[in-house]
């Protein structure tokens, strides 16, 4: 029997229409190549609602978004990012350049500036100079480029670990010798991987399946691409850059 | 702001081949003001026991003082010197003796235990502010860096390392870590401790 | 309907909530969107719109989901800290910034760019949300070269900086969070004007903000002159942002040194701040500002 005193009770209710899906992503620019990756578990609480759901995304042959955050507001603004780069290219014949699809991704975000889309953003993708490029946000647009940056649940764990090992900070080089600026592809991979990997093993929200977007310049080699199982061409246009997607499997405990 | 962030430090422990190391950042703060560039949190228990004190400052004084007189009894009454897992089990009851009002600290500790052939065999734990105690056999961390402490840890150890390797190791996570982390940092001191020796050097850190 | 005069008739912002909200059902796009517009995308309107969630106080559902020191749970976090100063003298203007973001305790980024370069001659300066700071100013650049379209000459830097904060108090009480300076050389000389979103505007001669804007300010009292040389005003431009960084937690990383002068201004360098600790400016070995130097082997 409910306690009918309580009923006259004033009784308070909240609109929130927020949650937080964990996932980790991360994405690393090279000289003429870019690399974007999540892991595929989509989680609420404790609770894996699903063990594929993708992250990143191919908006056009040269540039990769990777979204993460709340779920729905991340494929909702990808449903409209890549709204709007259709629109562009009825109106312009062409693909919209990475820099522009940056400041694209700034005004929509801040136009939800008083009910923000609760997802932090990864542009990745080749400039028009063939340079490989890595532009983070934050849920309201602020934007910066950079050429590495990790974002998500396990950001803490793996932002530190690349800043070793992508800037080489604290790390001396030998006399006579300087870091390099940036490290090759395969090298680059082999460090998302093992990225994913640690954060996986201590983070549990991140695990089941990592998905990696490669995008190389145009005219670049494969560069030792090939030598990876589950090598996919994504390609679709004849621009000149091309676009690979890998996938592996993640712990899934 | 939680009361474990405000005075900020990190500590980390993690096990070679025949060695282990310690090692924390020397900052002491005042939530976002840095007062001093040269706080120590790790002491020597034994010569072949170090044992790390992240958290509160004022805490980190008391326990050192509390545990310096525990040890000392132990050593008095039993007539030898404590092993590492005794010390733990030690630290433990002595945190869980104040289960509802605890000490804001989390400690971490390293060292090398006797076997009974007479050789040494690297021991590290950590226990959280009530004294659950975590006997890995990898690496532990804690402090207001440990997010970041577990993940360069992750990507850097591997088991076996030399003492020469371990150092660079530990080295490179605590410089790595804290240089993402607002609280610690302001340099670093790593102990390497074998079984006939101790080294001690202090890093040049970012001073941020 | 979204003309400028329409645009400044109010300041209440319960109606310009409401006028946002009916933009939203009318269409969340102009055809602009369709194209590029020129660039302009969203701001074809005339003015961005923004979508507001349908409650009764969209500014306290705001609150509740992004301030992170009413609750660190909150899950949208803006990233706070910040040291930021800028000051006038006889060779023109100096703006010196760190480049950290922190969010609660992680160092999100050490490479922000904190000094919004708004045209040649304008400068602006980022503390706050960095979304607010970056989006406004940018905002304000188009409108400065809409005016030297217009009126053939260039904007002044007393305009500029009130069409920057007649447009934050506008929406005054809805969340927006900057404490900017803005800074550049006009007919009247070089100027600097304090703009914060509480609606604050003031004009002076030396300014600092941010969580390190105390540390800064220490240093700078002490150095400043009306008739420094350049080399010397520089320097203690640096030497402040380096004073901060180093004691305030969330201030550091790098030190972005800008000189205003009569021809626009210059960008002098990028210093690493803990290279300046231990190696100084010129990166002489163990001739930087740190601790040890000062105190030599006395502690």
């Amino acid at each position: 029997m409910p306690d009918m005193v309580s009923i006259g009770q004033p009784q308070q209710r909240q609109f929130n229409p927020y949650s937080e899906n964990g996932g980790t992503i991360l994405a690393i620019a090279g000289a003429n190549f870019s690399v974007i990756a999540g892991d595929t578990r989509q989680s609420e609480g404790y609770n894996i609602q699903t063990r594929y759901a993708p992250k990143v995304f191919r908006l056009t042959d040269k540039a990769v978004l990777a979204v993460n955050g709340f779920a729905a507001d991340g494929s909702m603004f990808v449903k409209k990012v890549k709204q709007r780069l259709e629109w562009y290219r009825h109106a312009h014949a062409k693909d919209m350049p990475l820099r522009a699809i940056a400041r694209l991704i700034q005004t929509m975000l801040y136009s939800r500036r008083f009910f923000p889309y609760y997802v932090y953003n990864i542009l990745g993708g080749i400039e028009e100079d063939g340079s490989g490029a890595v532009y983070s946000f934050d849920p309201v647009g602020s934007y910066e480029r950079e050429s590495c940056r990790a974002a998500g649940a396990a950001q803490s764990l793996v932002q530190p670990f690349l800043d070793n090992q992508i800037y080489f900070k604290n790390q001396r080089p030998p006399p006579g010798t300087s870091n390099p600026t940036h490290l090759p592809l395969h090298e680059v991979l082999s460090l998302v991987i093992d990225s994913f990997t640690s954060a996986t093993e201590r983070h549990i929200e991140v695990g089941d399946g990592l998905e990696i977007f490669v995008v190389l310049a145009k005219g670049s080699t494969t560069q030792g691409l090939e030598n990876f199982a589950n090598v996919q061409e994504m390609t679709q246009t004849r621009e000149g850059e091309r676009m690979f997607n890998i996938r592996r499997n993640l712990k899934r405990d | 702001m939680s009361i474990m962030q405000y005075n900020g430090g990190s500590v980390i422990a993690m096990v070679g081949k025949d060695c282990v190391a310690i090692a924390s950042d020397l900052r002491l703060g005042n939530q976002a003001l840095g007062i001093s560039s040269n706080f120590q949190k790790i002491f020597s228990v034994t010569d072949r026991i170090y044992l790390g004190l992240p958290g509160l400052a004022t805490d980190v004084t008391t326990l050192r003082e509390l545990f310096r007189y525990r040890v000392n009894m132990y050593t008095i009454k039993e007539e030898r010197e404590i092993q590492p897992e005794t010390f733990a089990h030690l630290v433990s009851s002595t945190l869980y003796e104040h289960r509802f009002g605890p000490y804001f600290i989390e400690p971490v500790m390293a060292g090398l235990s006797k076997t009974p052939s007479g050789s040494f065999k690297p021991f590290i734990a950590a226990t959280d502010l009530i004294g659950c105690l975590n006997f890995a056999k990898d690496f532990v961390v804690a402090g207001t860096a440990s997010e970041k402490l577990y993940g360069v840890a992750e990507g850097l150890w591997e088991s076996d390392l030399e003492p020469e390797d371990l150092f660079e190791t530990i080295s490179q996570t605590m410089l790595n870590a804290v240089d993402r982390d607002a609280y610690s940092g302001w340099g670093v001191v790593v102990h390497v401790i074998t079984k006939d020796k101790v080294v001690t050097r202090t890093l040049k850190g970012r001073m941020d | 309907m979204n003309s400028f005069a329409n645009r400044f008739s109010t300041t209440d912002h319960l109606r310009e909530l409401k006028r946002a909200q009916a933009n939203i059902e009318d269409d969340e796009f102009s055809d602009a969107a369709w194209g590029s517009e020129a660039g302009f995308g969203s701001l074809a309107k005339g003015v961005p719109t923004f979508s507001v969630p349908a409650v009764p106080d969209p500014s306290a559902f705001l609150r509740l989901h992004t301030d992170d020191h009413a609750d660190p749970k909150c899950r949208i976090k803006i990233q706070h800290g910040t040291t930021t100063l800028a000051f006038r003298y006889k060779g023109g203007v100096i703006v010196a910034v760190d480049s950290r973001a922190t969010a609660g305790s992680y160092v999100a980024s050490g490479t922000v760019k904190k000094v919004i370069e708004i045209n040649p001659y304008l400068l602006g300066t980022m503390a706050g949300g960095a979304a607010d700071c970056q989006y406004w100013e940018t905002y304000l650049g188009i409108h400065c070269r809409l005016h030297e379209l217009r009126n053939r000459e260039r904007i002044s830097v007393s305009a500029a900086s009130k069409y920057l904060s007649n447009l934050v108090y506008s929406y005054k009480g809805m969340g927006l969070s900057m404490g900017t300076m803005i800074c550049g050389w006009d007919k009247t000389g070089p100027a600097i004007f304090y703009v914060d979103s509480d609606g604050t505007r003031l004009k002076g001669d030396l300014f600092s903000v941010g969580s390190g804007s105390t540390f800064a300010y220490g240093v700078l009292d002490q150095g400043y002159r009306w008739d420094l040389p350049d080399e010397e005003a520089q320097e203690l431009g640096r030497r402040s942002i380096y004073a901060a960084g180093h004691r305030d937690a969330f201030s550091g990383n790098t030190c972005n040194l800008y000189h205003v002068k009569e021809d626009g201004w210059h960008f002098i360098g990028n210093y690493d701040i803990s290279k300046l600790h231990y190696d100084g400016p010129d990166n002489v070995d163990g001739a930087g500002y740190g601790y040890d130097v000062r105190v030599g082997t006395r502690s």
